[in-house]
């Protein structure tokens, strides 16, 4: 048992070693220009012989988004590393609390920009706790189809971006057929192609309309086999599989104990997914699978983690063509006042976003504006196994492990 | 005049004194070079002849270096555009027609780039580096025969020269990542040294048993060699050593899936990262110069050089001779001098009559069309007729111009080739890289060897027994 | 709403709880003293008949008079979400005991609410600043932080090369506008 060391009154004097001053050579080190404030820090930021720091980001062409990552190597060897967060960082549960319930929507949108209706879906669905809402059934089926859609493509991106960290420039254009289409499609019904800010407390913005249900149409009739042009891409390439295979493994109960979610967790073998754990919305009544890999003593490695998420680009095919056939007709909002003024309470909301279990806590203390919203983003919990995998492993894997977790640092930073 | 003067004006000072020095250097630059050339010219030209291979290796090396521009300019034109369709994207199209002149602008920029070098910098090895670099590349030209007899130089050591000089550009890459001051630069740098000196041995063993058959390490003799029909390649004799030869030859350019030096996922561009300006582009220019090498490599070693697929005279003398046809060689006699006085008649009178001739149908069945804009457009016509016409001719008249086109033809498949794999693969790990080069290619390259030898010994011992 | 698993926390909690089990909607609320959370989560966690196995959030809370710690858990033997309140953190020194211990995954989470909050996680053998610079003195999602030009006003607004100091007592000198009865 560590204690915590209260780092007031530990200054380093001016001809401490550690303190780097700007116009020394070391100030181009990566090592902060403090003494050490915890025994992590201490610890990481030492050197033995024949190491160095390198500084991966914030602007390196492949991290995904402003994050850096100071590296310790040794040759090619990765000896340990440490992530800074914060570049994005722009308070998003501040700003929650200094706005009202319909204005939150907006704010958080941006959160995990890939898919970003999944960001609204948690908040909604805790504001709707909060303030006692029954969600009409049509738009319930409208969110999990719009759902499933845009988790299709930030799959389809993931598969694009694990190519492009390891080299391969064709796999994110052909990725893209697929997003541009479903960014296109969801367009149709929000009027953005990005942050769509759909969602509403109690129902959706707009009903869907000819041009979605047109081009979903379109869209359907070769989904299956692009899909299966993309899984052609590369599971079959020698150079893709070997730098994938046996890298970044990470076990049943390391992923547990991690407190990893989503597709992450279920490629080290643990059939976790909100959407059956704890259903939400019409989930229960919809057949699909919880695709599970990585059972073996050897699985749980950044393959099993991409072809996890393969396999749930089916599984969410199947449920956007239930969606389409069983989707009833009705309205599509909750009668609501403008000013909504929950009671005083707390009520937490959880959903299956592409990433993993993406979840808001909202205390209400009955005034129009929240009075703490906590986000709860899967990419900053599942990030935190970079540092536990990539021990021992070579520098070129840092950034391909990384792109296998699927860390969107606008989710990450928040 | 007054317009001169007036501009004259405002010229400084030390314009006003150059300007009239440029007048007179007009007016005493012919004086002065009929002066030399009568003084001395008789000295210079007995000076000259009797040193002829100097002569032809400083006209063959710059030969080399102006040609290695605009091939380089070709292939990361040929890159851009063949990985954009292969992207479903389009590519460069702005500048020029499908964006042909887009490398050509890129080589501008280039120059007109701030020339930069980062504090703390090795300033003198960071300035170099790419110098070496690049000249690595242009040096190893001078050995591939782009057609019969048109060889910079044709060294009997042919093979081992560029070996020899193909492993000095590793030294400039290290140099260059060492000089810059940049930890990610670094590790270009030693990845680039790993690999080529690893790659090198593969390399190098893979041609021995080509070697062997040959007899001769002369580029210039090897392509001799593979003449006739394709059955002569070396690549139906040597597979094994062909495939070896082009990983490894892959791994020595640097190009995808063994790009590591500049792997821009790992280590941002390697040891250019700190490169900016024409220092960068040296270093830019240096990689496609070497895709080019590579290409033409493979072509005269393994597929047979400048030499066509099926030589027609010689495949009308085989059908003469097996089944008693009687098919006439064809034989252009291109002497354009035995026309006498007809060959200017010919020049003058021929480029009218057919422009001529080409517009007549346009002028007459477009109506819209004015006279000069159809005799235009029948200039053009015959422009495009009579260069095709030309290359034909040369193409069945000379040896070397169908020698040049084949190589090309060849060496332009190669590049695709290799653009082809940057589109389709991702990077191989470093220790992959490594073992693959111990583990497999050295092995196999062994055997090769052994196998070549052989089979060398067999054949001797039955046909003399 | 899973009224055995009420029935068993209270059962099983009788002397740990501070507050009545609450019920409401999907989740069940379980409120606690902070000094008992080590006990109580390795108890949630490890009893076969709780297994509550999933650290599913952990969120720090300024109620404007005193600190909370919040914990979501999941087990797959209720259908509920399980809330664990660690209540009456003092705003001047909050402290409570790190779970890195059971899940080493909530170390950031942990982070973050020291970043946040400024409460110190015991046992948390990385509790640096995660988002804000390292420089930075105040924690901006207290009641006392306020959001126009918050950086002007708070103790951190000046530029400091170091970070000097993070005295909690420093920032509840300011006026808490908002409070929530909780």
């Amino acid at each position: 048992m560590t204690t915590f060391t209260d780092p007031i009154g530990q200054h380093a004097s001016e001809d401490d070693p550690r303190v780097m001053l700007d116009n020394q050579i070391g100030a181009f080190e990566a090592v902060p220009p403090y003494p050490p404030r915890t025994e992590r820090e201490a610890e990481f930021y030492s050197l033995r012989d024949g190491e160095m720091f390198i500084n991966m980001g914030p602007q390196h062409p492949s991290t995904h988004g402003v994050l850096r990552v100071v590296l310790k190597i040794n040759g090619e060897q990765v000896v340990d590393l440490d992530p800074v967060l914060g570049y994005l960082h722009r308070g998003v549960e501040k700003l929650c609390e200094n706005s009202d319930y319909h204005h939150i929507i907006s704010q958080v949108d941006p959160l995990e920009y890939v898919s970003s209706l999944f960001m609204e879906w948690a908040p909604v669905m805790a504001f709707e706790k909060l303030l006692d809402v029954e969600v009409p059934r049509r738009a319930e089926f409208i969110r999990v189809l719009t759902g499933e859609l845009l988790r299709v493509s930030s799959h389809a991106l993931y598969q694009g971006w694990m190519a492009l960290d390891l080299g391969g420039l064709a796999p994110i254009l052909y990725s893209f057929i697929e997003r541009d289409e479903i960014v296109e499609m969801l367009a149709a019904i929000t009027g953005q192609r990005m942050l769509f800010n759909y969602f509403r407390i109690g129902g959706v913005n707009g009903d869907l309309n000819h041009e979605f249900m047109s081009r979903l149409g379109d869209w359907m009739s070769r989904a299956a086999q692009q899909h299966e042009a993309n899984i052609g891409l590369l599971n079959e390439n020698e150079i893709f599989v070997r730098r994938m295979r046996g890298i970044g493994r990470v076990d049943k109960d390391t992923a547990l104990r991690m407190v990893v979610t989503g597709p992450n967790l279920r490629a080290s073998g643990v059939p976790y997914d909100v959407r059956r754990a704890h259903p939400y919305s019409i989930y229960p009544e919809l057949e699909f699978d919880i695709p599970v890999r990585g059972t073996g003593p050897e699985g749980g490695d950044s393959l099993d983690r991409y072809l996890l998420r393969l396999d749930e680009v089916g599984q969410s095919l199947k449920i956007i063509d239930q969606c389409l056939h069983a989707m009833p007709d009705g309205p599509i909002m909750a009668r609501l006042p403008r000013l909504l003024r929950p009671r005083p309470g707390r009520a937490w909301a959880a959903v299956e976003a592409p990433r993993g279990l993406y979840g808001t806590y909202a205390i209400s203390d009955g005034t129009d504006q929240p009075f703490r919203m906590k986000i709860h983003d899967p990419s900053f919990v599942n990030l935190q196994l970079v540092g536990l995998v990539m021990k021992g492993n070579l520098m070129a894997d840092t950034m391909a492990v990384m792109a296998s977790l699927d860390p969107v640092m606008g989710g990450i930073d928040k | 005049m007054s317009s001169i003067s007036r501009s004259l004006s405002h010229v400084t000072l030390a314009g006003r004194i150059l300007i009239p020095l440029l007048f007179l250097l007009i007016v005493v630059a012919p004086i002065l070079t009929v002066a030399l050339a009568v003084v001395v010219g008789p000295w210079l030209v007995s000076v000259l002849s009797s040193n002829l291979g100097i002569i032809r290796f400083v006209v063959a090396i710059t030969g080399v270096l102006l040609f290695s521009i605009p091939a380089a300019f070709i292939i990361i034109y040929m890159e851009l555009k063949v990985i954009a369709y292969m992207n479903l994207r389009v590519g460069p199209n702005r500048v020029g027609p499908g964006g042909a002149a887009h490398s050509l602008v890129a080589g501008l920029k280039v120059l007109s780039k701030e020339d930069f070098s980062p504090a703390n910098a090795d300033r003198l090895v960071f300035t170099w580096a790419p110098v070496l670099v690049f000249l690595t590349a242009v040096m190893t030209f001078l050995v591939i025969p782009f057609g019969p007899g048109l060889v910079g130089q044709d060294l009997n050591i042919g093979l081992l020269y560029l070996f020899a000089v193909g492993g000095m550009a590793v030294v400039g890459l290290l140099l260059a990542g060492w000089s810059s001051f940049n930890k990610y630069s670094l590790l270009g740098g030693l990845r680039a040294a790993a690999q080529m000196v690893s790659y090198e041995i593969p390399l190098t063993l893979s041609v021995v048993g080509l070697i062997l058959l040959a007899g001769t390490m002369s580029l210039h003799g090897i392509a001799e060699q593979q003449g006739g029909w394709f059955g002569n390649w070396f690549v139906f004799r040597q597979p094994l050593g062909a495939l070896i030869f082009f990983i490894a030859a892959t791994a020595e350019a640097n190009r995808t899936p063994f790009d590591l030096t500049e792997a821009d996922s790992e280590i941002v561009a390697g040891f250019a990262t700190e490169y900016s300006g024409m220092r960068f582009g040296f270093l830019f220019f240096a990689e496609y110069v070497n895709v080019f090498i590579v290409s033409a490599l493979m072509v005269t070693l393994f597929f047979g050089a400048w030499n066509s697929p099926l030589d027609i005279n010689m495949a009308m003398l085989f059908l003469n001779d097996e089944l008693g046809w009687n098919l006439q060689p064809i034989v252009v006699n291109l002497d354009p001098g035995g026309l006498g006085i007809g060959l200017l008649l010919l020049i003058l009178i021929v480029p009218v009559a057919l422009t001529v001739v080409f517009a007549l149908p346009f002028y007459l069945t477009r109506s819209k069309l004015k006279a000069w804009q159809a005799l235009l457009l029948g200039f053009a016509l015959f422009n495009v007729v009579a260069v095709g016409a030309a290359f034909t001719l040369a193409f069945i008249g000379w040896d070397w111009v169908a020698g040049i086109i084949w190589f090309f033809i060849k060496s332009f498949a190669f590049v695709f080739v290799f653009v082809w794999m940057r589109g389709t693969f991702p990077r191989v790990r470093i220790d992959h890289l490594m073992g693959f080069a111990w583990k497999w290619l050295l092995p196999a390259a062994l055997l090769n060897l052994f196998l070549t030898a052989t089979a060398i010994v067999v054949v001797d011992a039955l046909k003399a027994g | 709403m899973d009224r055995t698993l009420r029935a068993r926390l209270e059962k099983r909690f009788a002397d740990k709880v501070s507050g009545p089990v609450r019920q409401r909607h999907d989740t069940t609320e379980l409120r606690i003293g902070a000094a008992d959370l080590t006990e109580v989560m390795t108890a949630l966690h490890d009893e076969p008949d709780l297994e509550f196995v999933l650290l599913a959030d952990l969120a720090g809370v300024d109620t404007g008079d005193h600190m909370q710690v919040v914990y979501h858990l999941w087990s797959a033997k209720t259908p509920d979400w399980l809330r664990v309140i660690a209540d009456g953190l003092p705003r001047d020194n909050p402290r409570i005991a790190t779970l890195t211990g059971l899940w080493p995954g909530a170390e950031w989470m942990e982070r973050e609410t020291y970043d946040m909050f400024g409460i110190i996680f015991e046992g948390n053998r990385d509790l640096r600043r995660i988002y804000m610079p390292p420089d930075y003195t105040s924690f901006p999602l207290r009641k006392d932080f306020y959001l126009p030009d918050d950086a002007a006003r708070s103790p951190g607004g000046g530029v400091r090369h170091m970070e000097r100091t993070h005295v909690p007592t420093q920032a509840t000198e300011r006026v808490i506008r908002r409070t929530v009865k909780a």
